[in-house]
């Protein structure tokens, strides 16, 4: 806190106290008196309301950065969006979440822009490059927690997660079990008769497809479709045109894409049936970007265009 | 070993192999009848509009490169020159790269902006190197080259962490380079680009041979030097620039097939050329088939498959040679 200039906490009574802190010796002392006596408030407060049960045997916590946009929408999802003091440059949902300071990329983030938000929590998506950042932040006295966030299953896993760090345990279970109903009915909702073959192509040249491993793909099977490369295990692959060409694909699904791509009139391209007839099925937003609570409606979306299409 | 039985049945080896391997399971017999013209639309197309004009395309490329990179390293005398050192990657790197940023469209908007990058380097590179006299100094023009793609190079990596669009990483991909831009009209474009600098190339096969024993000794023995090194310079330049613009960047090929044809079968510019032309072409095409291929539906990036194909054998080549 000493870094910060306008520090803002939120009582849990929802009153906010905002504190000023310059240069000068007084207010930074007024500043830190200030902050005391919330962080007393709050102790009191937490007593009053008995104790919460979290992670390491720490408090809630209430100061928290998080390093992928699924993680924010989740934190706001759940009302934990007054504890968000950091976001990734890219979190852009709920759009409250702009009003956070950005802390830059989520992966292999900027340690120093992150210990600067003075976080008592960080969530890290799981991945390689981020053990680095994980480590120097845990070296530094921050709690940090690494979630995976790569399949539609660790929507409500997240959530729960989340819901316990900063105490928000009931939001987050009902988050979660309203989120893990959809996904059942989605899955047990009628199948069309002969599903509709689709390649979800997300980059022309190489050509770039979405596996079976991916959330996309979890997206497009909910939808009532078939993913002609379902059965590759990676998220994302390498194909050739040919590859393509051969397993025929009856729609092309753009993802956040230009409706009429470029490369579609190129000479290679008209071999595949699907694009010379520009067959393609164009979706936009974020909730096709990234595993997020609004899946739900991504799917209901995707049902409804390729059911359109299909007429 | 006897050269052109074996380049030429090499040669031949790959252009079938590359049309007659993909990831569609397609059987020997059928891709001899689709080449006829006979059998379901979808094999045809596969056949001949994909893999012929892409093995095609791999081939003359190949060939492009192995020539530019014999041409390159006689011109600056340096063992290491290849076809991008002289600026010409990160130039179309950044071309690529400033196009998919700043929305340029069209289906050959980003190839076309990668060779106007390459060919911007060229010019740059070239207004350095040549000093006093408009005499080519070949010392300042390798690192110049060098500089330039650096600078470029920088650029590009600034625009990618500044820049929002999601696209520009996979922007990368298309530089690693490979052949699934190839169409016929790719190749017929190539094909007439490319013979005028393989011509002038070839015509200077003697004029490389001189100076490949230095400046001085080449000016001794006749050769008109300075505006010899420009011509040689710009059409190595121009011809990579064009295989920039159909194939991305595909490393390997233009420094190692010349290496390998002097060990093989001598330095002479006039057979090494042609040489280097035939063995970088049949390299090139049997990595494309190899990369669709081995690890199907999955593609591997082809410069992936050169490197780890022809290393190992230049290896050996190498110490064959040493010793």
């Amino acid at each position: 806190m000493q870094s910060t200039t306008r520090q803002t906490a939120r009582l849990p009574v929802g009153v906010r106290v905002t504190v000023h802190s310059g240069p000068s010796r007084t207010s930074r002392l007024t500043a830190v008196a200030a902050v005391a006596a919330v962080a007393a408030v709050a102790a009191v407060a937490a007593v009053a309301c008995g104790p919460r049960p979290s992670p390491a045997g720490r408090g809630a916590a209430e100061r928290v950065v998080s390093l992928a946009p699924a993680f924010t929408e989740l934190l706001f999802a759940i009302g934990a969006g007054d504890r968000v003091v950091g976001r990734t440059a890219w979190c852009d949902m709920p759009p409250a979440a702009l009003d956070v300071p950005s802390v830059g990329d989520g992966i292999a983030p900027n340690v120093e822009a992150i210990v600067a938000r003075n976080p008592d929590l960080v969530v890290l998506y799981a991945s390689t490059a981020n053990t680095a950042a994980g480590e120097r932040l845990a070296s530094v006295g921050v709690r940090t927690m690494t979630l995976a966030m790569d399949r539609l299953e660790h929507v409500p896993a997240a959530a729960q997660a989340l819901g316990e760090a900063v105490g928000a345990q009931t939001a987050a279970d009902s988050l979660a079990a309203w989120f893990t109903r959809g996904l059942d009915s989605a899955r047990t909702a009628p199948r069309p008769a002969a599903p509709p073959r689709v390649v979800i192509l997300t980059w022309d040249r190489p050509p770039i497809v979405i596996g079976g491993g991916s959330f996309q793909h979890e997206l497009l099977t909910l939808a009532g479709a078939e993913n002609v490369f379902g059965d590759l295990p990676q998220p994302s692959a390498q194909v050739a045109i040919e590859t393509i060409a051969a397993r025929n694909p009856d729609l092309v699904v753009l993802l956040d894409g230009d409706p009429n791509p470029a490369w579609a009139d190129r000479p290679e391209w008209q071999v595949v049936p699907a694009v010379r007839q520009r067959r393609f099925v164009t979706v936009r937003g974020t909730e096709f970007a990234r595993p997020t609570p609004r899946a739900l409606g991504a799917v209901r979306r995707l049902r409804t265009l390729l059911d359109s299409v299909a007429r | 070993m006897k050269r052109w039985p074996v380049l030429l049945g090499l040669a031949v080896l790959a252009l079938a192999a590359g049309v007659a391997v993909g990831p569609a399971d397609l059987s020997l017999h059928q891709v001899a009848r689709a080449l006829g013209g006979n059998g379901d639309t979808a094999t045809l197309a596969i056949v001949r509009d994909l893999r012929l004009p892409r093995t095609l395309l791999a081939f003359l490329v190949g060939g492009s490169l192995a020539v530019t990179g014999a041409v390159l390293q006689a011109l600056v005398r340096n063992p290491l020159a290849d076809p991008y050192l002289l600026g010409l990657s990160g130039g179309a790197g950044l071309g690529a790269v400033a196009a998919i940023a700043l929305g340029v469209v069209g289906s050959w908007g980003v190839p076309l902006a990668a060779a106007a990058g390459a060919l911007a380097a060229i010019v740059l590179v070239y207004r350095l190197a040549v000093v006093a006299d408009a005499v080519l100094d070949t010392r300042v023009l390798l690192l110049a080259g060098v500089v330039v793609g650096s600078f470029a190079a920088a650029l590009v990596g600034a625009i990618l962490a500044l820049s929002p669009a999601e696209g520009l990483r996979s922007a990368l991909l298309w530089l690693l380079g490979g052949f699934d831009g190839a169409s016929w009209t790719a190749l017929g474009i190539f094909a007439v680009y490319a013979t005028v600098p393989l011509a002038l190339l070839v015509r200077e096969s003697r004029m490389l041979d001189l100076l490949s024993l230095g400046e001085e000794p080449a000016r001794f023995l006749g050769a008109d030097v300075e505006p010899l090194k420009r011509r040689l310079y710009l059409a190595a330049s121009l011809l990579t620039a064009a295989a920039v613009a159909v194939s991305g960047i595909i490393g390997f090929v233009g420094l190692v097939i010349p290496h390998a044809v002097r060990v093989l079968w001598g330095a002479r510019h006039g057979s090494l050329l042609p040489s280097a032309f035939l063995l970088g072409g049949s390299l090139l095409a049997a990595a494309d088939a190899v990369a669709r291929t081995a690890f199907a539906p999955l593609s591997l990036p082809v410069g992936v498959v050169t490197a780890i194909v022809g290393v190992p054998v230049f290896a050996v080549l190498v110490r064959r040679w040493a010793t």
